[in-house]
This record gives C-alpha cells, structure tokens and sequence, in this order.
C-alpha cells in the first residue's frame, strides 16, 4: 500500500527532495540572521508535524505538547550533564548528543505510554484539556524538584561546529530532523494505520464497528508524536546552550502546533508546513519590527484566518477546485 | 438442527429501572435473511447494540457460531464477521464514496483480502459504481443508506445487521435496498435485519421475529407472522371488549 502511495505521490516526492537539497544550500548564501529564520522555521515545521502525528490525523488535539519538549530537553540535560559529565562531553560531544536524543526520547515514550491509557479514553476537549494538565504537571515538577535543576538551569555542552558556524549545524539538525518527521508523518499516513486513523477521526464508534483498533492506534500515535517532539526538545535544548523550564515548558509552543496546523489545513502533510512558513515570516520578520503591536496583529490576523478559512488554506484549495470542477462537470 | 449463526440465550439488558430486553431468546439461521420487528421501543436496536459490543448485556448469552461475543469488544467482534449498517448513515463525509467503503474493506473481518477487488465488489453490490469520487458528504439519503451497506459489505461479514435501511425513503429506494440484501444472501452473508417498513419485511425475509415491550412474542415465516393475532394486536391494539 505504502509503494503504490509512493508510486501515485511521486512528484510531491521529487519536489520534497529538492526542496532539501535547496534547503541544505541556504547556510551557505544567507546571512546568519536569515539561517536563525530558517532554523526556527524548520523546528516550528517539524514540530507541527510531530503534533498532526496525533491531533491531524486522529482528531485528538493536544493543548499540552510543550510537555514532551521540556521532558525530552530536560531528560536529554540532566543525562548529558549528570551522568555522563564534562569531560566526557568534551571528548565525545556527538556521542554525548545521539544519547541525549535517545534518552530525551525514551522518557518522552514512557511518560507518554504511562499517561496513555487513562488519558485517550477522554475524548474531544477532554483530552485537550488532559494534555494541557500534564505539561503544567511536568513544569511543576521540573521547576519544584532541585534534582531536575528546572529553576537553577541546565547548561548543555557545546555540539562541535566543524568549520561551520553553530547556527549552521542547528540549522542542519533541525532540516535532518524536519525530513525524519515529515517520512515518518508520509508513511502512516499511506499506510493501514492512516486509513485507520482517518475513519477514527471522523467517527471514533463507526470505525469501531468496522474492525479499526482504536485504542491501539491512538496510544501508538500518541508515544509516537510524544517520542518525536521529545528528539526536537533535545536539539532545541543544545541550540539554547542553557534551559530553565520556562525556555522549554511554554505554553505558546503547545499553542502554535495547534495554529501551524489550523492555519495551513489539519490532517494534511503540507499544511503544518505552509502553517509554520507563514508564522514564522509573518511574526518574526515582518512583524518583527513593531514589537508593541506584535502579539496583538498576529492574534488579530488568526482570528481573521479562522473565520474566513476554517479548513485552512489547503482545505479551502481543495473545496475551491471541488467547486470549479462540479461546475465544469 | 444447523448451528445457529447467532443465537441470543435469554438475554436480558436494564438501564438502571427500565428493561429494555426481558430474556429474550432467538437464532439467526445461517444463509437467511431474518428480520426483527415490533413498535417503538420494543428493544430492536437494544438487541444490535448488545450483538456488536456497544452495550454488555445485564444477563444472558450472546453466541456466534455457537461461541460466546458477549462481554467482547466492539473491535473484536466486527473482527470475528458482524458487520453492522447504521440507520442513521454514518458515513465519513470529508472522505470519497470509495476510500468510505475502502476503511471497510481494509479492516473488518480478520483474515487476507484482496483490498481493491472487495471495494469494487461492494462498490457495485450497493450500486454505487457512478458515485465512487464523490465526497460521501454530498450524498443524498438514498445513496448514504446504500454506502451504509457497502462499507458493512466490505467488512466481509458473515452476519450482517441491517439496522432500518429502509426508514423514510420512497418505494423505489426502497426496492433498491430489498434488492441489495437479496444480493448480500445469495453470496452467502447472512442478514439480520430490523426494520419498521412492513410492506418490504414481508417481501424480503425467510424468517421474522417479533419483539413487544422487550419481550419475543412472535416467530415464523411472514405468512405465519402476517396472520399471528398476537402480533396484530401488538402493532394495532386489542380491540375493546363489546
């Protein structure tokens, strides 16, 4: 199923690789202003699509995945500074980061498996309401317990440049990062699962009846968003260089997985992305000038979007070549 | 006597005081259509929820091909051959007519599948070749009725529990749906039915039980059934004494 999905989609495909290909030129043409642009277009990408993993595709949208970027950030830091120390850090600083991934990742997968099954049998804005409790709830804890060093900080090492300069290497993370998520997002969505997830979303009892494990789908999309917004927490962290909770535990991040997906069409691939493009250009680049007036335009301009587009701008493209076809017809 | 292919052994469901079904017993006979009729609230659509897992009975058991499904889940039983048609149609309206019946064909009963040879076949089994690309959403309620059908038909049911495919549509719709079930039959996948529409009971069923206040009054033959004075009296009331 998935090599027909590639077959029929491979001109997207194509244009995704050079769209990467374009992607990996851009540190060495563009000011090192515009690659800090890029990188935070990049994560604002990967995250959306980490979050539609779960909220796109199986219609629980969850208020609180800020949580899994503070566990893995936090996890990732308190491992690579407490367990295995400076001076390991400074000999082996790419070793010190794959395992800062893998244990970032691994306590996001438990915290996420653990809380799973009581919290998917909410549904709607239950589970929204959920998610949202236990970001506040690891904050908390992060910030409270001395031992998570929340409130003092973590200092991460520094991740060896090889004659770029360091925004360049985030820059390259984050865009490795980006095709991971967006590969991964592609499979599921051709695959059984998606379809699956699909009939989930639209009516949770119908595709029960018709044979879809649901609950099944939903925890494994769950510790899978979880897992990968956990690997993003980690390189935001080292891109940071040092975290207190409330670098990573922010809310408006839970908020704009959400935005980045309503703005460009939920449950698509491309509409997380066109949704974080368009984010990040308008509030970091344009508006980035009238910092009084900033936060205001940008909730103003989205309310404005939600009204006249609800199904985002790909969902309004579909229903308007819909619309123009029926009429042909 | 044939193993039954659902059998209901004195089944009884209460919602806190009210006994929607009061030890209710039947058998659904394999390669029949078998229907289940009785006023409003006689509990027919209690009895489906409580054959697809939606509801645990209170008492009783529940058994397909003389294996007990009471107590399973919903997912489970579809995935062992119950297939059920919603009377409200619940398609997913954001999808096609073909990806709707595709979800059934891909899921459903366990076991391997040729996934675009049984979408077509339901496809053309409910009728709806024409309509395949179109958004199930703009569907009128003929048509959603008969994609209902094709997505439980591309589940690859064994038992398929038609829940009033026929309520509010004119007769020629209603021919139509006869004649999808007559189809869905003769390829071996037993029916069960419930539905309010009379005239098509009669003419398409093998067997029909009758249920009243929760209780089975009546089985038989349409013939029998059509000419049981107990049946009579529940739908049109005993006549005053003189």
């Amino acid at each position: 199923m998935l090599r027909e999905a590639i077959a029929r989609q491979r001109w997207w495909i194509l244009a995704a690789l050079l769209g990467l290909a374009v992607l990996a030129c851009v540190p060495f043409v563009l000011m090192p202003f515009h690659v800090r642009v890029g990188q935070l277009i990049l994560l604002s990408t990967a995250l959306g699509l980490a979050w539609t993993l779960l909220g796109g595709f199986a219609g629980y949208w969850s208020f609180g995945h800020t949580a899994f970027i503070g566990l893995g950030a936090f996890a990732a830091g308190l491992f690579e500074t407490q367990m295995l120390g400076t001076p390991f850090m400074r000999a082996q600083p790419l070793v010190g980061l794959g395992l800062g991934l893998v244990v970032g990742m691994g306590a996001c997968a438990v915290v996420a498996g653990a809380v799973a099954w009581p919290i998917l049998r909410l549904r709607g804005i239950y589970f929204a309401v959920a998610m949202l409790g236990v970001a506040q709830v690891l904050s908390e804890l992060t910030n409270s317990i001395d031992a998570f060093k929340g409130s003092m900080g973590l200092v991460f090492p520094r991740i060896p440049a090889f004659g770029l300069r360091q925004e360049a290497v985030f820059y390259y993370l984050l865009l490795i990062a980006t095709a991971v998520i967006l590969a991964i997002a592609f499979a599921v969505k051709n695959a059984r699962i998606g379809h699956g997830l699909a009939a989930m979303r639209e009516d949770e009892d119908t595709a029960r009846m018709l044979g879809v494990p649901t609950e099944r789908y939903k925890i494994t999309m769950f510790v899978l968003s979880a897992t990968l917004t956990g690997a993003l927490g980690v390189i935001y962290a080292h891109s940071l260089g040092y975290i207190t909770t409330g670098s990573v535990y922010r809310t408006d991040f839970s908020l704009n997985m959400i935005v980045y997906n309503l703005l460009g069409g939920m449950g698509t691939l491309i509409g997380p992305m066109i949704g974080s493009v368009i984010m990040v250009v308008l509030t970091q680049v344009i508006l980035g000038g009238f910092l009084n007036l900033h936060m205001f335009l940008t909730g103003a301009m989205l309310v404005a979007l939600v009204l006249a587009a609800p199904r985002g701008i790909v969902g309004t493209w579909l229903a308007f070549r819909r619309r123009r076809r029926d009429a042909a017809a | 006597m044939k193993p039954a292919i659902l059998e209901l052994k004195s089944v009884t469901k209460r919602f806190r005081g009210l006994v929607a079904t009061d030890d209710v017993s039947l058998r659904v006979e394999p390669g029949t259509i078998t229907s289940l009729i009785g006023p409003n609230g006689a509990g027919k659509s209690t009895i489906f929820n409580l054959v697809t897992g939606y509801l645990p009975p209170s008492a009783g058991e529940i058994l397909f091909h003389g294996e007990q499904i009471d107590g399973q889940s919903t997912v489970a039983i579809a995935r062992r051959g119950i297939a059920r048609a919603f009377q409200i149609a619940k398609p997913f309206p954001e999808i096609t007519v073909h990806d709707n019946v595709r979800i059934g064909a891909l899921f459903g009963r366990d076991g391997p599948r040729d996934v675009a040879a049984v979408t077509e076949a339901a496809l053309e089994t409910a009728g709806l070749d024409d309509f395949a690309d179109r958004p199930a959403g703009d569907l009128t309620v003929g048509y959603l009725r008969r994609l209902e059908l094709a997505r439980a038909i591309a589940a690859r049911p064994v038992l398929l529990l038609a829940d009033e495919p026929c309520a509010g549509l004119n007769p020629a719709e209603t021919d139509e749906i006869c004649d999808i079930l007559r189809r869905v039959r003769d390829r071996g996948t037993t029916v069960f039915l419930v539905e309010h529409d009379m005239e098509a009971v009669m003419r398409i069923s093998d067997r029909i039980i009758v249920l009243d206040a929760g209780a089975k009054i009546a089985e038989g033959t349409p013939d029998e059934i059509s000419a049981d004075p107990k049946v009579i009296a529940a739908y049109l009331g005993t006549p005053e004494e003189p």
